[in-house]
């Protein structure tokens, strides 16, 4: 079956092609650089570095699962991770079918990528560290991740992109996640390419009944890229947390789609997005939120702020709302500024000179969407990420 | 030598004139208040002072220890040990309380030449100034000022004013919406850190702040100029006649 959809799926793709600006959904992000690319796959090894979370790291180099670099510690029983190319689920593909070009691609020409499943009833305490290290020039990287969380059962997924400086070469990844009734999965990506290359994800969770998917999403690299989030809350009594930070500068472009689908009833689901951008880079925002006829008491909220540092950085952000029940809370709101003077003037009043006050400002606007960062790791990790990242945009 | 020495001080707000020549001193261990009705210009007077960038002094000379001001940016004057309790504290998302006060201690602890204030040490300096001025530990962890009441705030200016130990003081209608009890731990926050060194210039509107925090002088601000000062009665007067008598009508 899923070959079958795999055929279909590179029919589909070169049929269709690439996106171009004219479609809504494509408007602001020109993909046309990607497109005119060439890319090969010869495999080569990488040489990048990386720092392992915690125990469980699964490792891969330029498109391909490296046993030896990955660790799967003392897993638990009820937990399988492993290659995608070796475990079968027949809901692979069910998720993220053809939204767009890009996963089109990604379904007829994955090579490799991660598989999780984590059985009903069982919790794993460690972060599961999905590491991907590029350093192909020219190379295309097609990953696949499935997620499969069972009912009442508990887990952590950290994707990590991990890319050499000014090497050119394309990740286009696609990963489902599967959040059973009363399951959690906290899954975060932190994706920190080369500054040269373009990465494109799809990321797609259908959450069930009480159930609860909490999404990070840090972006510091690529040239161009973009982000689909796409949740479905399918039970009632689900959650949906999608939250991000993405930190732009010289001529990065990164766009974030966020759809949150509210299929039934008593579900939440918000969303915070914040951008600092430097330079001439640009940022997109676009999130959907939609409210289905049957889906009463939603509680929806969705909010993207943007710091502009520089006077050639570009926001467009479109949150939108559609809503189709009558008994619904929901929320959104859009703001793109600069750094505020009565702030500044505060903890200048209080000693703190205007250099390390703009720096702790600029951290605090980012700092926010941190709050609900659950894993400690994590949370350190992206603290020092933003903290490097904000250190060389003032030096 | 005066701590604070305020000379024919003018200063405007986008270009329109506010303070038109105020002469004022304070001296070490000693307790001014400035009392005026709104429009008087009190709130330009500690902005000017504090060194806000929107308020544009226009003539005289003011020395802080000795120091003309103009040679200092704010951090610096909050450094050399000036403090401002904002009439309106300012909430800062996303920086909690607690990391707030430690980078101002350890700033103004650099500036003056002392060592940097570790976790444990700043945290005995927390416990200890809890004792002058009571705050719940929750407000240290939230962010600062978010969602905080607004006695919640006032009294987190006065811990602030606490932890930095200032040489002066200067608390902008620090009264203004706060209930009895909320402004007797605020005067009591004062009161605890009077002392024969540390001034205070106390700006309110009314006179219910000085029952608590006894001035030992008494400025009247009218139109950008003191037109009176006396002792602590004169507040008691202005209870009574209110600042009619100053009336250009």
């Amino acid at each position: 079956m899923l070959k079958e959809l795999r055929k279909k799926a590179e029919a589909d793709f070169k049929a269709n092609g690439f996106p171009s600006t004219k479609e809504e959904l494509w408007r602001f992000t020109d993909v046309s650089r990607v497109a005119n690319a060439e890319f090969s796959n010869e495999w080569k090894e990488a040489s990048v570095d990386f720092q392992p979370l915690d125990k469980i790291v699964v490792v891969f180099e330029n498109g391909k699962l490296s046993r030896e670099k990955s660790n799967f510690g003392d897993l638990p029983k009820g937990v399988c991770i492993g290659s995608i190319m070796d475990l079968v689920d027949p809901r692979i593909g069910s998720l993220a079918d053809a939204q767009s070009a890009f996963v089109s691609a990604n379904t007829a020409y994955f090579t490799d990528g991660a598989f999780i499943e984590v059985t009903d009833g069982v919790e794993v305490d460690t972060p599961i560290h999905l590491v991907y290290l590029a350093d192909a020039d020219g190379a295309a990287f097609h990953m696949r991740n499935f997620i499969s969380a069972g009912v009442g059962s508990k887990v952590t997924v950290v994707e990590e992109y991990i890319g050499e400086t000014e090497k050119n070469y394309w990740t286009n990844a696609v990963t489902e996640v599967f959040v059973a009734d009363r399951g959690s999965v906290d899954h975060y990506k932190v994706q920190r390419e080369s500054a040269a290359s373009f990465h494109f994800q799809t990321l797609e969770a259908h959450v069930g009944a009480d159930a609860v998917f909490s999404n990070h999403a840090v972006t510091f690299g690529s040239a161009l890229g973009r982000n689909d989030i796409r949740g479905k809350l399918t039970g009632e009594g689900g959650e949906a947390i999608c939250n991000g930070i993405y930190l732009l500068k010289d001529k990065q472009h990164f766009d974030t789609h966020m759809f949150m689908d509210h299929a039934v009833p008593k579900c939440n689901s918000h969303e915070m997005y914040k951008g600092i951008l430097d330079d001439k880079a640009r940022a997109v925002f676009c999130g959907r939120i939609l409210v289905q006829k049957d889906a009463q008491e939603t509680d929806a909220i969705q909010f993207n702020g943007n710091l502009l540092l520089s006077r050639g950085a570009k926001v467009n952000t479109l949150p939108q709302l559609e809503i189709y029940a009558d008994d619904v809370k929901c929320t959104h709101g859009a703001t793109i500024g600069e750094l505020d003077d009565v702030e500044l003037y505060y903890l200048q009043t209080r000693g703190i000179d205007p250099v390390k006050g703009h720096a702790m400002l600029t951290f605090a606007f980012a700092n926010e969407v941190l709050d609900e960062v659950k894993c400690k790791v994590v949370k350190i990790k992206i603290e020092d990420l933003v903290h490097a990242w904000l250190e060389k945009v003032s030096a | 030598m005066a701590l604070l020495e305020i000379k024919d001080l003018h200063a405007s707000v986008a270009d329109k004139p506010i303070l038109k020549g105020i002469n004022l001193t304070i001296k070490p261990g000693e307790v001014h208040a400035l009392m005026g009705p709104n429009g008087s210009g009190k709130s330009t007077l500690s902005n000017v002072l504090a060194g806000n960038e929107a308020y544009v002094k226009t003539r005289g000379q003011v020395l802080f220890n000795g120091v003309d001001i103009d040679d200092l940016a704010a951090h610096e004057r909050a450094c050399a040990g000036m403090f401002l309790a904002f009439q309106y504290p300012v909430e800062i998302a996303g920086i909690s309380n607690m990391y707030f006060l430690k980078a101002a201690v350890n700033a103004v602890r650099k500036y003056q030449g002392r060592d940097q204030l570790d976790a444990m040490d700043f945290l005995d300096l927390i416990e200890e100034k809890k004792k002058v001025v009571t705050i719940r530990d929750d407000l240290l962890e939230r962010a600062v000022n978010s969602g905080f009441s607004g006695g919640e705030k006032k009294r987190n200016e006065i811990f602030q004013m606490a932890m930095l130990e200032p040489k002066l003081g200067i608390l902008d209608e620090t009264d203004s919406g706060l209930d009895i009890d909320a402004l007797r731990v605020v005067a009591d926050g004062v009161n605890a850190l009077r002392n024969e060194e540390r001034g205070f210039l106390v700006i309110t509107h009314y006179q219910r702040l000085l029952d608590y925090i006894v001035p030992d002088h008494v400025h009247v601000l009218v139109d950008g100029q003191i037109v009176k000062s006396g002792g602590k009665e004169l507040a008691l007067e202005l209870e009574d006649e209110g600042y009619t008598s100053w009336d250009s009508e």
